[in-house]
């Protein structure tokens, strides 16, 4: 299924200032991976991945963000993603960094390492909660990161076609 | 799952912001964390103080990510030295270097570096290579020297961040490793097991000490390419 066999890359975006999680959109994301790229592995690199990889999932929320990339470069976007360390909005740039935080074959992988990993996010962030109110929010702002409409997504194209993917790449 | 550590993270007297790092650490998964304190006898004559139990400065201490227990602080001291002569208060009784769990010495000249050779770990920090181009130009270059003479054992990779957003969770930095020359299971060493191995040294330090050599980045002039390395040397005494 699907031309080339991909990876998913899990990872969390961690701020400081929390108007870096205003920036966390495809757009923007996408800019500092490639940006990244290139300044680890140059043209070649980047021209790999420019042919390989999509942000395929965000959540602004939590931070949690899922990049594909094809299983033979995957790789070079992985060793690249320590070098990120900012997040660029309309010219203001936020610092930032890129924890993986899990590596997978397929989207569902990635969905059921998302569930553990929320729920145990989830324990510790409500432990340090002062009130219900955050509480509520906190609750419903984990449990709604999910992959699961993704992993739908996918069962239902068994064929996705990944030529589309590549217009979707050109920033 | 594995156990990792980053056993250079700059001590530092503001508390809280110290206290805003180990969270950051044990976020990312770090069991042990190594808080370096950095005498250079250069300077004014510069006295070794005990080490400040880690419980007395942060009594409640961060839960490490994936795990139950909380993240454990280690104290190392590292000493810069110019000249062989500062070398003698390794050998010296005195009992506050011995309080401290990590020994390190940085040699500012190629001839100290060459002074050990047995039971040697090697440091090399990633921090400088993610802050700007010429210094990762110069890491990974004297990594890939390194390697070439160590063959990739005992190295162990980390941070001396100063700040949370600077530290690299430890599969992302086994993935730096990879770019420094390593192999990956060599890589996956320098964060856990090689660390591992430096502290149990640490711990049984009666007749054994610790000792971590480092080199000063290479300047642009310089045609011998220096390494911006730390090594951890186990000596028998």
């Amino acid at each position: 299924r699907g031309a080339w066999p991909c990876r998913y890359l899990l990872c969390e975006i961690l701020c400081e200032d929390p108007r870096c999680r205003q920036c966390i959109d495809e757009r923007a994301v996408g800019a500092s991976v490639k940006d990244a790229i290139a300044r680890a592995h140059g043209d070649y690199g980047l021209a790999c991945c420019s042919v390989s990889f999509t942000v395929k999932y965000l959540n602004a929320y939590t931070g949690i963000v899922l990049l594909r990339c094809r299983k033979d470069f995957y790789r070079l976007l992985w060793s690249a993603l320590p070098f990120v360390t900012y997040l660029e909005n309309r010219s203001h740039r936020y610092s930032c960094c890129f924890n993986t935080i899990h590596v997978g074959g397929t989207i569902r992988a990635c969905q059921k390492f998302l569930v553990h990993y929320n729920r145990n996010q989830l324990l510790l962030l409500l432990q340090n909660c002062s009130n219900e109110e955050e509480r509520q929010t906190i609750q419903e702002s984990v449990l709604s990161c999910s992959l699961k409409e993704l992993e739908e997504e996918q069962s239902q194209s068994v064929d996705e076609d990944d030529s589309a993917e590549v217009d979707r790449t050109e920033a | 799952m594995a156990v990792f550590a980053d056993l250079n993270v700059p001590a530092s007297p503001d508390r809280k912001s110290l206290q805003k790092l180990l969270e950051a650490a044990a976020h990312l998964g770090y069991s042990t964390v190594a808080i370096n304190h950095v005498i250079d006898f250069k300077e004014k004559k510069q006295e070794i103080v005990k080490p400040v139990s880690p419980s007395e400065l942060f009594p409640s201490l961060p839960i490490v990510q994936g795990k139950s227990k909380p993240i454990k602080i280690v104290t190392r001291l590292t000493l810069v030295v110019s000249d062989p002569s500062h070398c003698n208060v390794l050998r010296s009784t005195s009992t506050n270097i011995r309080l401290y769990d990590i020994i390190a010495v940085f040699p500012k000249t190629e001839k100290l570096f060459h002074a050990i050779d047995r039971g040697i770990y090697f440091e090399v920090l990633y921090t400088p290579a993610i802050r700007d181009s010429t210094m990762r130009r110069y890491t990974i270059s004297n990594a890939l020297s390194l390697m070439q003479i160590c063959k990739g054992k005992n190295i162990i990779l980390s941070s001396a961040a100063e700040r949370p957003l600077e530290l690299r969770g430890p599969y992302d930095v086994t993935n730096l490793g990879l770019l420094f020359g390593l192999s990956e299971s060599d890589a996956k060493a320098a964060v856990s097991t090689n660390c591992r191995a430096v502290l149990l040294h640490g711990e049984t330090r009666r007749t054994a000490f610790g000792v971590v050599y480092t080199k000063k980045p290479p300047r642009p002039d310089e045609e011998e390419g220096v390494l911006p390395v730390r090594k951890k040397a186990k000596t028998e005494a």
